[in-house]
Order: structure tokens, then sequence, then C-alpha cells
């Protein structure tokens, strides 16, 4: 128990000399940019996905527009 | 250029160009490429994915093969194409949302709750700060019920909730201000593009020039009624200049010699000759953005009622509230009224409705300035009409010109054409280009130019003073005589025409006959606005008795008024307004400014002087006046949509409530119910209004 706690302490000190300076080192800067690159481009490729999505409805729906267009036609060449 | 075709139907066709994504600028050239293609109805493209989609109606292959010719470096594309461009506000706007929406569930998914708790309250922040806000107003508005559901929501440690409706909350705030920004955006655009001719003054007078060919030091004229194209220094003249779209300040402010003028700002009265300091590329669509922004803003301070519906539900929520409270004593039960939140379905609904209905009229090529102007169509029972340009084609033509002196009539319709092409009007139009169509072509004889408002223009032309106008001009304020040997031929001047006289040295020269036939539709467009109720349909005219006379009956219209200066317009409409009319004016020239603005809505034809467009509510192409039938039916279905939407969204949310007290759903599911109408309305919002022609 006292060992941990003093095992603790050390790590708070240790941290406090040189963590801090670690996290905001250019090394660790770096590290974040990449990640937020990643989310940057995960955003990208989520907007990408919903353009093509939008298309492809937006072509089902003029097709089917199209369809039902044909369909009159025939209906009131029939009657 | 390489391309793919990823579908195909009859007429339509979406291709893929071999590349992975297009700039905003790429895109704009290849839209721009497809559109100038004959026969393309439509072009849409999508620069994220680099496809573009074509509707055309001509052959198919003939498509392709453009298609196939296109490259990006062999287009000319015409800079204020780019500048004009929407593309990328539309695709800030739309990544806004979508990221808002992506955040919105993926922290859901991936955020550890305690996280998300924290996330939440700070956030809530703001919402309380808005609300705190609208207290000053002394109103109760629907800021503060958002704040107090998302208050109740976090206090009673129901956070799906807070932030659900934060969430929507945020999403119609979004959609409001793309919806005005897009409106303005058009309208900026169509104005933008539509002016491109200076007057530059050389040494030898004044030339027409196009306005990009205009450098820093050149002196450019600009005349009443007209936008002063760029910043500069007054040089000569005097002018009152409206520069609402600089300073916000709607009256007027008198420039002379030595005063800086900015770009955007237009002459109400007078004539200016500017030193160019700043020339165009400066960002002059941004200024006609900011000054359509700001004449909506001084126009109106009211926002529209449709908008404010949701303040009314305010008093009434607290107190049921309230009542809860006290006949359950069960806080959760107060609380639970509260968060059931009116406010962010119809913040949702109202914008898409209106922009639906926008980007519809705009289908049939109308602007529309702004959700309450179409408020404004659909309540109104009175519509005047401008006869010329608007009732009668938007362009008259000279039939005949008769000499009353030893000149040939050639050679007086030059010197009258010298005089009549400064001015924005439709008959000095016509003047100029029958002159142009004879090939008589003039060199500027004249001294400086007045022109005085629906009567008429003075000037010298060789030492002689020289005066072209109406009737009441001519004769009675200036005192023109009719040579004692051509009293007979005056006499005998035909009826059917509209007469403008020349006279030079007190003594006319020439009349000069306007034909200017009435639209065919006109007649048709009366009786179709007769149907759908206006009671009055009125036409204005500064033409002689006359032939106002001959034109109302042509058209079925049975209240005019001829011989009417613009003051009086504005006046008349004044008074229909005072004595509880709704009044649409519909006009086109700078006489019929005052008139579009004392109006609920003012309709400018959108080939008409640019200041009737700018101060105009609404415009409508040039080519049929079905336009204005067309408003009326978008106006009164987007009236009945908005209805239709508040009592759904009241009834159906308030059952929610009822059903929530009673104990007989839980919470959970209500909310489902609620968010679930929320979209569902918003979705049915967007479809169009009219059923297809």
């Amino acid at each position: 128990m006292n060992l941990k706690g003093w095992g603790l302490f050390a790590l708070g000190t240790l941290f406090g000399l040189e963590g801090i300076k670690l996290l905001s080192s250019k090394d660790a800067k770096k590290v974040y940019a990449h990640c937020t690159a990643g989310v940057l481009r995960a955003k990208d490729s989520v907007l990408d996905q919903v353009t093509v999505l939008q298309e492809n409805c937006t072509d089902i729906y003029e097709e089917a527009k199209a369809i039902n267009e044909e369909r009159a036609t025939k209906d009131d060449v029939e009657e | 250029m390489r391309f793919t075709i990823r579908h195909e139907i009859k007429n339509r066709i979406r291709i893929h160009l071999s590349m992975k994504r297009m700039s905003f600028r790429e895109a704009d050239t290849l839209e721009y490429y497809l559109k100038s293609i004959s026969g393309v109805r439509d072009v849409r493209v999508y620069e994220r994915t680099a496809d573009a989609v074509i509707f055309y109606d001509q052959d198919r292959s003939e498509v392709i093969r453009r298609i196939k010719e296109f490259s990006f470096e062999n287009t000319q594309v015409p800079e204020r194409v780019y500048e004009c461009s929407g593309r990328e506000l539309s695709a800030g706007y739309y990544d806004r949302i979508v990221t808002t929406v992506i955040l919105h569930f993926g922290k859901r998914l991936f955020m550890p709750f305690s996280i998300r708790k924290v996330w939440d309250t700070v956030k809530t922040v703001k919402y309380i700060w808005r609300g705190l806000r609208t207290l000053k107003s002394g109103h109760l508005q629907v800021e503060l019920l958002d704040a107090m559901a998302i208050c109740a929501a976090i206090l009673t440690g129901d956070y799906n909730t807070a932030s659900n409706v934060m969430f929507l909350l945020k999403i119609g705030d979004t959609l409001e201000e793309w919806t005005h920004k897009r409106s303005v955006d058009d309208l900026a655009r169509r104005m933008s593009l539509n002016i491109d001719k200076v007057w530059l003054l050389t040494e030898n007078g004044e030339v027409l020039t196009d306005s990009s060919g205009i450098e820093c030091g050149d002196k450019v004229i600009i005349r009443m009624g007209n936008m002063i194209p760029f910043d500069g220094e007054v040089d000569s003249g005097e002018a009152m200049v409206n520069q609402a779209s600089m300073t916000g300040e709607s009256v007027a402010v008198h420039k002379c010699s030595g005063s800086s003028v900015f770009a955007g700002t237009v002459v109400e009265d007078g004539e200016l000759t500017i030193r160019v300091t700043q020339t165009e590329g400066s960002g002059r669509f941004d200024k006609i953005v900011k000054m359509i922004e700001e004449s909506e803003r001084l126009k109106s301070s009211l926002e529209s009622k449709a908008e404010r519906l949701a303040d009314r539900l305010v008093p009434s929520t607290l107190i049921a509230s309230a009542a809860t409270w006290l006949l359950s004593r069960d806080v959760m039960k107060a609380v639970s009224v509260l968060m059931v939140d009116y406010s962010c379905a119809l913040k949702m609904s109202m914008p898409i409705s209106v922009l639906s209905a926008i980007k519809e009229a705009s289908e049939y090529d109308i602007t529309v300035k702004g959700g309450k102007f179409l408020e404004a169509v659909a309540e109104a029972d009175t519509i005047v009409f401008d006869k010329t340009g608007t009732l009668t084609k938007a362009k008259p033509t000279v039939a005949r010109v008769i000499s009353f002196c030893e000149e040939s009539e050639d050679e007086l319709l030059r010197q009258a054409a010298c005089l009549e092409e400064h001015f924005p009007h439709s008959v000095a139009r016509a003047v100029v280009n029958a002159a142009f169509d004879k090939g008589l072509l003039h060199d500027e004889l004249h001294t400086n130019v007045e022109y005085i408002v629906a009567h008429g223009i003075a000037s010298e032309i060789d030492g002689e003073k020289a005066v072209i106008g109406s009737y009441h001009f001519v004769f009675e304020d200036e005192v023109v005589s009719i040579p004692d040997d051509r009293l007979e031929q005056f006499e005998s001047l035909p009826d059917e025409y509209s007469q403008l006289f020349y006279a030079k040295n007190g003594k006319l020269a020439a009349c000069i006959l306007i034909e200017d036939p009435l639209r065919e539709e006109a007649r048709e467009i009366v009786e179709k606005l007769r149907k759908q109720g206006f009671e009055h349909v009125v036409m204005m005219t500064g033409d002689s008795e006359r032939t106002a006379a001959k034109i109302a009956s042509e058209t079925g219209i049975t209240e005019y008024y001829a011989e009417v200066l613009p003051e009086d317009k504005a006046g008349y409409i004044e008074k229909a307004k005072n004595e509880g009319h709704r009044v649409i004016m519909v006009g086109d020239g700078i006489n019929d400014s005052p008139a579009l603005s004392a109006s609920d809505a003012g309709i400018a034809i959108s080939d008409g002087a640019e200041i009737a467009r700018q101060i105009a509510d609404i415009t409508i192409g040039s080519d049929n006046l079905e336009g204005i039938v067309i408003l009326r039916d978008i106006s009164k279905l987007l009236m009945k949509r908005i209805r239709f939407n508040y009592r759904t969204i009241v009834g159906f949310n308030t059952a929610l409530i009822g059903l929530g007290i009673a104990g007989v759903m839980p919470p959970s599911t209500s909310a489902m119910l609620h968010n679930g109408s929320t979209v569902a309305l918003g979705l049915n919002s967007m479809t169009r209004l009219m059923s297809d022609k």
C-alpha cells in the first residue's frame, strides 16, 4: 500500500517534470496532426458516401418517374 | 475528356469524369460548358464525386460528342460565372449539416456516457443565454421555451432528449441561414450578371463600354436609377445617392464634386461623373449581396408572421406545465410537458417549406427575396399593373416617324436616339434600337442631359433647346408650339400608337409613333388573377387617357388610371393599403420604384430598370406574365402547407403530452414519435408544391 502510494507519487512527479514536455513536444504534435487528419479524412469519406447515395437515390427516383410516365402514355394508347 | 456513363434513362444521363474529384472552379467550368450545349435542358455537377447529371432534349449522340470534346483548359468561362457561383456556399452548408448529423450520432455510439454528459451540459449554456436574451424584448419568445426544455431535460438527467433537442435546433438554424443566404445569393447573381455596360466619358463624349474594360482613373457617368458600379470620387455633377448598402441609412445622401462614392450604391436623383478609384473584381458580388440584405432589413423589421407562429405557443405551454404541476404535484410530469418541444419541429419545417417554395419559384424564372413576400402575395387582394413593359410587350418598337419640319425623318430619329440612349426606359430603348437598325449612327451631339421622371428629357443640340417626351411634358410644361402650316397633319395623327414628341427651339419637330403591342397572354392573365381571388385588378400608366382606355378594354381591366405620375402611383397604393387592402405592384421602370417599395410585395419584370429590380421584392421573367399566376399559386400553397405543418405539429405533440401525462405512453416512445414526426414533416415540406405541369 505504502509502496504503491510512493510509486504513484514518483510517477506523478515524473509526469509533471517530463510528461507535460513530452505531450507538447514537436513529435507529439505530429501525432495529433496525423490523428486529426485521419478524422477529417473519415468525415470526408462519409460525405463522399452521402453524395454517392444521393446520386443513386436521384437516379432511382428519376427512373421511377420515367417508368410511370411510360405506363401513363401506354394506358392512354390502350384507352 | 474521358468519362464513363454511370446511369442512363431516356433524356437523362449521369456521367463520371475520369478524375477523383473536382475543384469548385472546375465544377463551375463543366457546368457552364454543359449548359451551353444546345438541347441541354438542365445540368447538375457533383464536384465531390466528379459526376454530372445532364437532362437533354435532342439527339443523344450529339450530346455525347460534345462531352467528349470538353476539356478544362479549352473552355472559356467569363470570370463572373465563378464569382457568382453558389457552389462553394452550398457545399459549405451541406458539409455543416452532414457533420452535425455525424457528430450527433457518432457521439452516441463512441463517446463514453460520462463525457457526453459534460459535453451536453456545456453546450446547454449557449441555449440558456439565447433564451435569457429574448427576455429583454419583453415578449415571450420560443427561444425561452427551448432553453427551458433543454434545462429541464438536463436537470432531470435525460441527456438524450437534451442533446436531441439541441441537435434539431441546430439543424433548423443552419437550414434557416442557408435559406436566407441562398435566396439573397440567387438574386444577387441575377443582378450582377445583368449589368455589364457603363457610360465612359472620353474626349469624344460618352461611349457605352463594357464594364470589364474600365480602368482606374477612367471617368464614368451614372444617371438616375442606376447603380454606381465602382468605388470612386465624384468629378462633376450632383446627385442624391442611396447608400443603404454601405451605411444602412435609407435616406439618400447628397454628393457633389470631391465626395467619395461606393460601388453598389444607387443614384436616386441627379447625375454624377465619377473618377474610378477601384475597378471590378473588388467583391462587387458581395456588395450587391450586402445591399440586398440591408434593403431587406430596412424595409421591414417585422418578421414574417409564419416565422413567429411558434411564439404563440410559449405562454400556453408554460401555463400547461404549471397546471400539470398544480394538479399532479409531480415535478417530472410538469417537466415532461416542457420537454415536448414544439419549436424544433416548427423551426425545421418552416425554413424547409419556404426554401423549397423559393426554389420551386426559381424554376419558373421567379426570384423571391424572402418568405414574407410569398406571404404577402398569398394574402393580397389588389394587384396594380404598370402598363408599359408590363401589360404590353417589354419591347415597344418605333412604328413611324412623322416630321413636322424641314429635316428628314431619319435625321430626326437620329437626334431623338442621341437623347434617349442614356435612359433606362423601354420606350427610350425602342427609339435607340430603331435608329441603330436603320444604321443611323451618331456622335454625341448634345450637351448635358436632364431627365425628368415620367415626363421626358431636355437638352441642347447645336445650341438649340431640344426636348423629347409625352404630350403633357412637351406642350404643357415646355409650352412647345406646333408650326401653323402643320396643324392639319397634327390632328390626323393615328390613335392606335403611343406618341412621343420631339421639339427643337420651342417648335414641334417630329412625332414618333411608338407601337407597343399588348402581350398575347395579358387578357387571359387578368382573368386568371380574378379567379385567383384578386378583387381589384388595376392598371396605371403615364400614357394618355385614350391609349389607356384602349389597352384596358383589350385586357378586360375595369379599373385604370391614365396620365399618372410616379408619386401618384405610390399614393394610390398607400391609399389602398390604408383602406385595409393588401397590394401587389407589378412594374418595370424607374418611375415605378416608389410604388414598388410602397406595396406589400413589389414585383419587377427582370429586364426592367435596375433600381426597380433592387427595390422589388420579387422579380419575374420578362417573357411571360404567367409568372404572376404561378407565383400566386405557389404562395397560396405554401401558406396552406405552413398552416398544415403548424396544426399537425401542435396537434400531434399535444396528444403526446396528453398521453405522457396520463401515463399511457412511456417517455422514450413519445420522444421517438416526436422526433420521427419532425423528420417526416421536414421531408414532406421538401416536396414540390405544385403538381407537375
